[in-house]
C-alpha cells in the first residue's frame, strides 16, 4: 500500500484562544484531493499547518511521511504552494520571480533558470515571461503563482483557490492544466476551493470541513463508479409491467410514480438490455439518466450534519 | 530540452547548501538596488571622503610632497579623534543609504503578499531577515568598516609596527563601532520597510527617527531640566558608544557608555519586535 500523502491523527490547532481545527483524523492517498468547506471551516488553517506555519496544539499531522512539528523544512522542500491571495513582487519579471523561487527551494542558479523557463512555458506564460508581474492580468498572475509552485519539481502541490477571480476562459485553462498535472502522475495535488465544480472536475477525493471538523470524506472516483450503475427511467406506454420485466432481468427496482422507475444495474446487465426490453415491450423511454449525486448534493448534505 | 516544448518534468538534480540559501535573496536584492542609476552614483559618492582621507594619510608621510607645500611630516594628527570623525561622516552617509535602500527591501514583498512564496519553501523567517539584512549590512560595511580599516592599514604601513601595535585598539574600535552601526541601521531599515509599505514614507521615517529623536530629546531635556532626553537621541547614543570604543570619551558626558549601550539594545529589541510582528505569513482575524 502506498504511503499516505497526508495523515492527520486527532489534530487540534489553536490560534490565540480559539480552537480552529478540532480533532481531525484522516489519511489521504489520492493523487488529487479537494478541500472544501464554507468560510471559517478551517481550510486555510489546515493548509498553513501542513506547511508548518502553525504548530499543532495536540495530535499529529504528517505530510509525505514527515511530521509537521519537527520536519517542516523537509516538508517544504517537497511541497509547492500556490497561495490564494496575491503573492508576487510587482517590479520583478516573471522569469526572475520564478527563478528566484526555484533557487530558494535549493536549485542551483543555472538549473533554476532553465526550469523557470520550462515552468512558465508549461503554464502558458512563455511569451510573457520577460514582462513585469505588476503588468500581468489576474489570470496571468494566477498562472505565474502556479509556475513558482511547480518550478522545483515538488512531490505535493497545494493550490489554494486556483481559479479565484478568473474569467470563464482562464478558469477552463487552469482546470485543464490541473487535469494535465494529475495525468502526469508525478505529483500529488491538494486543491482548496469554494467552487464545487472545480473540485468535481479535478479531484479523486474530497474532504469537507465545517467548524474545524471533517464532516464528510468522499472518494469521488468510487462514487462516480457507483453512480454509473444507478439509473432513473421515465416511460410512456407502460402498462405497469415494465418494472416487473426489469426485475426479471435481475435488477433491484422501485416505481416512484406512474411511469417513473429507479433501478440499480447489477454486474452483467448493461443499459442496452433496458433499451432492448423496452423495444420488445413497445415501451417508450422518455428519459434515462444515470443518477448523478453531484458534489453539490454531497456538500449540502454534509453542511446539514 | 528546448524551452518551447510545453512539458513538465520533476527535478532530481543537485541542491544548494541550505546554510547559504539566504544569499539568494541578497543577490536578487542587490540587482534591484543597483538598477537605479541614482543609487549607483550615490553609492560611489560615499567613497569620496575615504579616498581623500587615504590620500591625505599618504601625503602626510610623503617628504617630497610635504617639502613642496612647506609642511612637516605628520602635520595631520592621525589618532582616535581623526578616525572617529571619519566614522561619524561615513555614518551619516550610511544613514542616508539606509533611508534610500531600506524601504526597497521588505516593503515590495509585503505590498503584494510575497511572504508565503518565500516561507513555503525550505527557507525560514530568520533566513529571510538575514538575507535582506545582509544587503544593507554589505552596503554599510563597504562605506564604513572597509574604508576605515584600509585607512588604518595605510597608516600602519607608513608608520611601521610600533604605531600599529600602539594603536591596535583603534582597529578594534573601528570593527565594533561599525558592527553596532550596522546592526542598528539594518534593524531600523528592515523595521521601517516592514512597518510602512510606501517607500518614500518609510525612507522619511528612517531619517525622522534620528531627527525626531534628537528634537524630542532636546525638548525633554529643556522642559524637564534633565538628561533623560538623550536616551531618545539615537545619533548621540551611537556617538557615545563609538567614542567609548575608540577610548576617546567625552568629558562631562551626561549619559555613560553603559547607559548608552542599554538604550541602544532596548531600541534594537523594539525594532526586532516590530519586525517579528510584521513579517508573518498568516494573519488571523478575530
Amino acid at each position: 500500500m502506498t504511503q499516505p500523502v497526508i495523515e492527520l491523527a486527532d489534530l487540534h490547532v489553536k490560534i490565540g484562544k480559539r480552537e480552529i481545527l478540532r480533532g481531525l483524523n484522516l489519511e489521504l492517498r489520492g493523487l488529487t484531493v479537494g478541500l472544501l468547506g464554507p468560510n471559517g471551516a478551517g481550510k486555510s488553517t489546515l493548509i498553513n499547518t501542513l506547511l508548518g506555519f502553525w504548530k499543532p496544539t495536540s495530535g499529529t499531522a504528517r505530510v509525505l511521511g514527515y511530521d509537521v512539528r519537527t520536519d517542516a523544512r523537509q516538508i517544504r522542500a517537497q511541497i509547492g504552494y500556490m497561495p490564494e491571495n496575491d503573492s508576487f513582487i510587482s517590479d520583478m519579471s516573471a522569469i526572475s520571480y520564478v527563478r528566484m523561487a526555484a533557487e530558494l527551494s535549493g536549485l542551483p542558479p543555472d538549473a533554476a533558470l532553465e526550469r523557470a523557463h520550462e515552468s512558465l512555458f508549461y503554464v502558458g506564460l512563455g511569451e510573457a515571461r520577460y514582462r513585469k508581474l505588476g503588468a500581468y492580468s489576474l489570470g496571468m498572475k494566477q498562472m505565474a503563482k502556479l509556475a513558482q509552485a511547480i518550478v522545483h519539481g515538488p512531490k505535493l502541490v497545494i493550490l489554494d483557490e486556483p481559479t479565484n477571480g478568473l474569467d470563464p476562459q482562464a478558469r477552463i485553462r487552469m482546470i485543464k492544466l490541473i487535469q494535465e498535472m494529475r495525468a502526469l502522475g508525478t505529483m500529488n495535488l491538494v486543491i482548496c476551493s469554494h467552487l464545487l465544480r472545480d473540485i468535481e472536475e479535478t479531484c479523486e477525493e474530497a474532504v469537507i470541513l465545517k467548524g474545524g471538523q471533517i464532516v464528510h470524506y468522499s472518494n469521488l472516483e468510487a462514487e462516480r463508479a457507483s453512480n454509473r450503475r444507478f439509473i432513473e427511467i421515465e416511460t410512456e406506454g407502460d402498462d405497469g409491467t415494465f418494472a416487473d420485466a426489469i426485475e426479471h432481468l435481475g435488477c433491484a427496482c422501485a416505481v416512484t410514480a406512474p411511469g417513473r422507475i429507479k433501478t440499480v444495474l447489477p454486474e452483467g446487465i448493461e443499459v442496452r438490455d433496458i433499451y432492448r426490453l423496452a423495444a420488445d415491450r413497445d415501451v417508450q423511454l422518455r428519459r434515462l439518466n444515470f443518477r448523478r449525486d453531484s458534489l453539490e448534493d454531497i456538500f449540502l448534505k454534509a453542511m446539514e450534519k | 530540452m528546448a524551452v518551447y516544448k510545453r512539458t513538465y518534468r520533476g527535478y532530481s538534480g543537485p541542491v544548494t547548501n541550505p546554510m547559504w540559501r539566504f544569499s539568494v535573496l541578497q543577490r536578487y536584492a542587490f540587482k534591484a538596488v543597483f538598477r537605479s542609476r541614482f543609487m549607483l552614483i550615490g553609492f560611489v559618492a560615499c567613497f569620496i571622503a575615504p579616498l581623500l582621507c587615504m590620500c591625505l594619510l599618504y601625503l602626510n608621510q610623503n617628504a617630497t610632497v610635504l617639502a613642496l607645500v612647506g609642511q612637516k611630516a605628520g602635520f595631520l594628527k592621525v589618532d582616535a579623534r581623526w578616525f572617529l570623525n571619519l566614522l561619524t561622516f561615513q555614518g551619516v552617509l550610511a544613514g542616508l543609504l539606509t533611508a534610500f535602500v531600506g524601504p526597497t527591501l521588505v516593503a515590495p514583498d509585503l505590498a503584494n503578499g510575497a511572504l508565503p512564496m518565500y516561507l513555503s519553501r525550505p527557507f525560514s523567517r530568520a533566513e529571510y531577515i538575514l538575507g535582506k539584512g545582509m544587503v544593507l549590512g554589505t552596503l554599510i560595511a563597504s562605506i564604513t568598516l572597509v574604508p576605515l580599516l584600509i585607512c588604518f592599514g595605510i597608516q600602519s604601513s607608513l608608520l611601521g609596527f610600533n604605531w600599529f601595535d600602539k594603536n591596535l585598539y583603534l582597529a578594534t574600535g573601528i570593527v565594533l563601532s561599525c558592527a553596532v552601526l550596522m546592526a542598528v541601521f539594518i534593524l531600523l531599515g528592515l523595521a521601517m520597510s516592514a512597518f510602512v509599505r510606501w517607500r518614500l514614507v518609510a525612507g522619511a521615517l528612517i531619517l525622522a527617527v534620528f531627527a525626531a529623536g534628537k528634537g524630542f530629546g532636546a525638548v525633554i531635556n529643556n522642559v524637564m531640566r534633565s538628561d533623560s532626553g538623550y536616551y531618545l537621541d539615537l545619533q548621540y547614543l551611537l556617538s557615545t558608544i563609538a567614542a567609548n570604543l575608540f577610548q576617546h570619551p567625552v568629558e562631562d558626558d551626561p549619559i555613560t557608555p553603559v547607559k548608552a549601550w542599554i538604550a541602544v539594545l532596548v531600541f534594537c529589541g523594539l525594532l526586532l519586535l516590530l519586525i517579528n510582528r510584521k513579517l508573518r505569513v498568516c494573519e488571523v482575524a478575530g
